[in-house]
């Protein structure tokens, strides 16, 4: 066959895509729920396409192919002093800027600074009739013409193959550093940190270790950091466990890079908000399943064992009115729960993949 | 037919139909194009809404759904052969939750009564368009207002979580959620900015954020204004991080002075506002790096306000800044392009010699924290020849705004205005699939018709009037002169007069 | 193949709705004011939050910029006057949008010019004009007002069968009148004499609160002003000049131009609806020979507060008891005329008095001149608004500038069965000066 499913320029990927009925586009293949093909499917491997085209430190933005892989964009970033402050996950298994987008996953940091939605500016990416098709810009500020950027974040493959991304990024703070504090439960654990939540605190993380354990993270300049801490701990009234330096920031990309989720269990992304977790924690205590809550319990991540079916997770959710997404494991789809878009969802899907190219989302 | 649709869902004193009833919606914030609409309905419930669309649809109608009219591109610009749906009165905020930091509004609500809801619980709604204290959160929706404070916290769009939503055919969806963080390809994001032509959202989850626990600001002074649009870029390279920075030129400052009095410094050729928010411990330490930055950027003077009450003021100047041009002159355009923020002095130099070149007066006042400029290109109407004069400038702006590698509009959207633009800053693939989503999203094509896009039918016509050729301007803006009794085609006409 | 969209570089945002074709010279001198505030007008909507009818109805028609437009309109002979009259009347007139206009529109030097013109072009049905005869048949003229005001007060029973106007007229009635105190024609100073006024009485107000002016003439004496109230003076005209009878306005104006004396260092008021109608005397009479007239009175006519304020307020002693006071702006005393410092500054001067600031003290509490009585549904919902908001700061009285809003506030505050004392500035300062000499000649607030 002499069409390339590794292409290394746009316009193989093009050929590529058009040369085949079924088609999913995929990274470095981290979060494979997602990039696995159905039967009768063919992988795009997009890997190919990558490199940093645009990096002007002082502009604070970037634009990189969607191959690029996120090791080498945080490297380049951090000799500027940068960084992505939507904090994406697996950088160290390798995913790939593109992954990240398509698979919407941020990090602990997306607390305060926000996702990966608030940090990209602008994409060009492939229909479903493999037409390149430009959206957004390249400037920190936009507002011409319908936001298909934003469109492609979650997007896991189903609605177009990026083949370049623009961001924006921050200045690296000057500290980091670390509380945790232990909770008599969860309900103590939620009461304090509904009282964080209105709390002028400038949190950058802020995840729930489920009974109660809390974990708070600050950033900014090293000079305030004390102070900044004994704030906390007086807002907290409880004294925790501080953390510092290396080993403080080791912790936090073990936590991004899911190294507490065991070999054979499935990482499952759920959106949710703190006055839910009772909920979803008195379906997944009996079953043993680990988690932990993200973004101030904004998001539940998942350690869905193995030897589970996903279709019980799928239930539990849609029993809990809650979306959620395999990243890994192999489910029959990744999309479980009570996902919402209905019409909408399907005519978009119907202009952006006319053919049906791409899987179902 | 369209009238007994709407006497089936609306009792008569809702149903705006007469001259004088109708002529003060004709424009919206935008005052160059002005249309009649057929009727206005003052809706007061989310099912009224649902109705009108559905009726709408049946009966091939267009509509526009309407705020506070304070659009800047046109966003609310009745269709003529269509109706508008009012929603001012449904302006509720219906739940505020503290501990999840969200809020549920109806699409009337506006803006400044969100935050001013929140502030009890020490939050507030990120978003700050100037005209915050009347604008509407769903108007702010569809076109993904900013601010000046979206320099940190985004625009509309990172703080709309989700969205019950009614398709211009009557089929309600629901996009989003509560959460922060969505799961699965993000609908809402793509909703919002979409200038009303995917549908009114009804129901909108807001997110709140918590208030900064100090705010200190500072004003500075400048001999030129390239010399201020460096020291922006200095800011923002020096890795401080601001909620705000503005920068305002010597025109906008008289126009300022001569409305709101916010007393900035006196014989000054440009000044600069920034705002550093958060913890005080930071604050405190970052303010007095600010300093060095803005010292070693040519400052001249370097202010901080006395009190709360002075640093009111100075932003009140600068949120009245559009309006209070017409101090300064009869007539005047109002821009809104975007540029690299590391070339903001190469762009306002660029500025300065266009308008000097052109003999026309440019105030200058803009977001300089993420390069979204908005000169104010002054004018006298009544001379012949100045308002195509006027425009001629500020299409170079924008042209230079699109050469720099930025943008033609950062946060007032297309709509109207900026609809011939949007095929220089894109290319023929990417319109036809923007056109492609709304055709599948409305095939009817009844959602905000015109805006954004020529609807398919005029495009039609023009083509086969003249394949090769770009259609000449009367084709989009309506003849010239005295707008006829109604525009053909249901085109608003321009107000020439 | 030819872009499927064509690129035309011509649309832009170009503020300036209404480049109007008012031919000026065809209508009345005040054209030139009306046309003026019509073309700065740049649509912007910074006037509709501030604006009474607009917040409370959610309609553009409704709204000063919505009503600029259909000014606009029958100016230029494209609607008549009867479409646009019922958006027209519905205006309160408080000029809150003048105040929130960023680029200067004088709504006020638009909408007063407009009714007097519109006025003469209307017809209107019997009932409205007799309603609106016998408003300005009594209201201007004490005597007359305090007879009409018993005959009401006997009608009270018969509220039921008064239609809405009439009706909401006879709500507004106080349960009792206060006895008539005729004014001294001159008010020595106490002491040393610093200044001479001469006092601008107010009509509606002689009669409904008598004790306002009484008050007003002790603190002008105890800091040193001698005061004349001049026996020929007559109502200010402004409740005609709001309603766009301008033949009456300035017959009103005529007879003060010749009551009001020359020897005296400014005319004060105490009611801001009074002082804000002298102050538009200049546009009023425009044109004419009496216009020199006309604006040098109304240049010195000036409200007590900012004399009091200028002149230096000897400090006033505490009140007995500390007092939470809510101050409530008077649109015709801030709005129309900018007044919002000085009746704060001379409440503060009194040393135990918190004074408090209640939320949205832009908007009208719907007294608006005879508004309450001509729109009674949306002037309810105006006072009701107030009267919640004033609760809201916690305070135990209200303070305020006119006399309209005296009364509009509290009949509100007594609907929401909440009966603070409302007095007017002067009053609070009167009872401290007063109180602390043992006079019991001072109301109590």
């Amino acid at each position: 066959m002499s069409v390339r499913l590794r292409p290394d320029a746009v316009e193989e990927a093009q050929e590529a895509l058009r040369g085949h009925e079924r088609v999913l586009p995929r990274g470095a293949g981290t979060k494979p729920a997602l990039s696995s093909p159905p039967d009768g499917t063919v992988t795009l491997d997009v890997s190919g396409l990558t490199g940093i085209e645009e990096y002007d430190p002082e502009e604070l933005t970037f634009t990189a192919r969607a191959g690029t892989s996120l090791g080498e964009i945080e490297a380049a970033l951090a000799e500027n002093g940068q960084y992505l402050p939507f904090d994406p996950p697996l950088v160290a298994a390798g995913a790939t800027l593109g992954g990240a987008v398509a698979a919407g996953t941020s990090g602990p940091l997306r607390y305060r600074s926000g996702g990966v939605r608030d940090f990209i500016l602008g994409v060009r990416f492939l229909d479903g009739e493999g037409r390149l098709v430009r959206a957004g810009g390249r400037v920190v500020k936009n507002a011409a013409g319908f936001d298909l950027s934003k469109l492609m974040v979650g997007s896991a493959g189903r609605l177009g193959v990026m083949v370049e991304l623009s961001f924006k990024v921050f200045p690296q703070p000057q500290a980091w550093a670390t509380l945790t504090v232990d909770c008599a439960g969860l309900d103590d654990a939620l009461a304090l940190m509904g009282a964080l939540a209105t709390a002028p605190l400038d949190l950058e993380a802020l995840d729930l270790e489920p009974p109660g354990r809390l974990w708070l993270r600050l950033a900014g300049l090293a000079d305030a950091m004390p102070a900044r801490l004994e704030r906390l701990e007086g807002i907290l009234e409880r004294s925790g466990e501080r953390l510092e330096g290396e080993e403080e920031g080791a912790l936090w990309r073990e936590v991004r890079d899911f190294a507490w989720v065991a070999e054979d269990a499935a990482i499952v992304k759920v959106a949710l908000v703190p006055k839910r977790v009772p909920e979803l924690e008195a379906k997944l205590e009996p079953l043993a399943v680990k988690r932990r809550y993200g973004a101030g319990a904004n998001i539940a991540w998942l350690a869905w064992p193995g030897e589970r079916p996903a279709q019980e997770l799928d239930e539990l959710l849609r029993s809990l009115g809650l979306a959620g997404v395999f990243l890994t494991g192999s489910p029959p789809k990744p999309m479980v729960g009570t996902h919402r878009g209905g019409a909408f969802a399907q005519r978009v899907k119907s202009a952006l993949d006319p053919s049906g190219r791409f899987p179902d989302v | 037919m369209l009238l007994s649709a709407l006497g089936a869902i609306y009792p008569p004193a809702r149903i705006l139909t007469s001259r004088a009833e109708l002529a003060p919606y004709e424009c919206d914030a935008l005052t160059s194009f002005r249309a009649s609409p057929r009727a206005v309905v003052l809706a007061e419930s989310t099912d009224e809404v649902v109705e009108t669309v559905r009726a709408c649809h049946r009966l091939g109608v267009p509509y526009v759904a309407r705020g506070s009219g304070t659009s800047l591109s046109g966003g609310s610009l009745p269709i003529e052969e269509g109706i508008v749906i009012a929603l001012n009165r449904l302006n509720r905020i219906l739940e505020l939750d503290p501990e999840q930091r969200t809020a549920v509004v109806e699409p009337g609500a506006i803006n400044s009564q969100v935050s001013a809801a929140a502030a009890p619980h020490n939050l507030f709604y990120a978003p700050d368009p100037s005209s915050q204290s009347i604008c509407s959160i769903g108007g702010n929706l569809a076109f993904n207002a900013g601010g000046a404070h979206c320099l940190k916290h985004g625009m509309t769009s990172s703080s709309v979580l989700g969205a019950k939503v009614v398709l211009p055919d009557g089929e309600l969806v629901e996009l989003g959620g509560e959460s922060i963080e969505p799961v699965g390809p993000d609908w809402m994001g793509l909703f919002v900015g979409s200038e009303g032509m995917f549908g009114i959202a009804l129901e909108i989850t807001l997110r709140l954020m918590p208030s900064a626990d100090r705010t200190r600001t500072v004003l500075s002074a400048y001999e030129s204004l390239e010399a201020a649009g460096n020291a922006a870029a200095k800011v923002v390279a020096a890795g401080l991080l601001p909620v705000a920075m503005e920068i305002m030129d010597k025109l906008a400052i008289e126009a300022a002075e001569g409305s709101v009095k916010p007393g900035y410094p006196e014989g000054i050729e440009a000044l600069m506002i920034v705002e550093l928010e958060g913890d005080h411990e930071t604050v405190d330490r970052e303010f007095e790096q600010l300093l060095e930055v803005l010292e070693g950027a040519g400052a001249t003077e370097v202010r901080e306000p006395d009190d709360d009450a002075q640093r009111a003021l100075y932003w009140e100047g600068r949120k009245s800044a559009f309006s209070a041009v017409g101090w300064l002159s009869p007539d005047y355009i109002v821009q809104d392009g975007v540029v690299p923020r590391t070339r903001l002095g190469e762009a306002l130099a660029e500025i300065g010699r266009l308008s000097e070149e052109h003999g026309i007066r440019v105030a200058n006042v803009f977001h300089a924290g993420d390069g979204n400029l908005h000169p104010l290109i002054l004018f006298k109407g009544s001379e012949e020849g100045a308002l195509e004069r006027a425009e001629e400038l500020a299409g170079e702006i924008l042209r230079m705004c699109i050469r720099l590698g930025g943008s033609v509009t950062g946060e007032h959207g297309i709509a109207m205005e900026k609809r011939a633009f949007l095929p220089e800053m894109f290319g023929e693939e990417d319109i036809e699939m923007m056109r492609r989503l709304w055709r599948a999203v409305d095939p009817a094509q009844i959602a905000n018709r015109g805006k954004m896009f020529l609807p398919e039918e005029e495009l039609e016509r023009d083509e086969a009037a003249d394949p090769d050729a770009a259609p000449s301007s009367a084709a989009v803006a309506g003849t010239a002169g005295p707008p006829p009794g109604g525009a053909s085609s249901g085109e608003a006409r321009r107000d020439t007069r | 193949m030819s872009l499927p969209v064509p690129i035309v570089l011509r649309r832009f945002t170009v503020s300036l709705p209404v480049l109007h074709e008012i031919k000026i010279h065809q209508h009345e001198p005040q054209a030139e004011e009306m046309a003026a505030a019509i073309e700065q007008c740049i649509h912007c909507g910074f006037c509709l939050p501030t604006c009474p009818t607009h917040v409370v109805l959610g309609e553009e028609m409704d709204s000063p910029r919505g009503r600029i437009f259909l000014m606009k309109e029958v100016l230029e002979g494209n609607m008549e006057v009867e479409e646009a009259a019922p958006f027209i009347d519905c205006c309160v007139g408080c000029d809150a949008c003048v105040t929130a206009c960023p680029s200067g529109v004088r709504y006020d030097e638009l909408i007063v010019p407009y009714r007097a013109h519109a006025e003469e072009r209307r017809e209107r049905d019997w009932r409205d004009r007799l309603l609106r005869r016998l408003i300005a048949e009594t209201l201007p003229y004490p005597r007359r007002f305090r007879v009409a005001a018993r005959l009401g007060r006997l009608a009270r029973p018969l509220r039921r069968l008064a239609p809405g106007r009439a009706g909401a007229m006879l709500d507004l009635l106080p349960e009792t009148l206060p006895r008539a105190r005729p004014l001294p024609e001159l008010q020595p100073a106490d002491g040393e004499r610093r200044a001479r006024v001469a006092l601008l009485a107010g009509c509606a107000q002689q009669v409904l609160a008598p004790e306002i002016n009484s008050a007003t003439l002790r603190v002008l004496a105890r800091n040193g002003v001698e005061v004349v109230v001049p026996r020929e003076q007559g109502c200010c005209g402004a409740l005609d000049l709001h309603s766009g009878a301008s033949a009456r306005a300035k017959a009103h104006a005529r007879r003060n131009f010749r009551a009001f004396p020359d020897d005296v260092d400014a005319v004060v008021t105490n009611a801001a609806g009074c002082g804000s109608g002298v102050r538009e005397y200049g546009l009023l009479f425009k044109g004419s020979a009496e216009e020199g007239q006309a604006r040098e009175l109304a240049e010195r006519t000036v409200d007590v507060s900012v004399f009091l304020d200028e002149l230096g307020l000897k400090p006033p002693p505490p009140l007995p008891e500390p007092l939470e006071l809510a101050y409530q702006d008077a649109c015709h005393l801030a709005h129309a005329q900018g007044v919002r410092s000085a009746p704060r500054a001379l409440l503060a001067a009194i040393p135990n008095v918190n004074l408090l600031e209640p939320d949205d003290w832009e908007l009208c509490c719907g007294s608006a001149g005879t508004y309450n009585i001509e729109k009674p549904d949306v002037a309810d919902e105006l006072g009701r608004r107030k009267a919640e908001a004033l609760l809201a700061t916690g305070a135990e009285a209200v303070a305020t500038g006119n006399i309209g809003c005296l009364t509009q506030i509290e009949a509100h505050l007594r609907a929401l069965g909440r009966e603070l004392p409302v007095v007017h500035t002067l009053q609070v300062l009167d009872r401290a000066y007063e109180q602390a000499s043992g006079s019991p000649r001072a109301a109590s607030p």
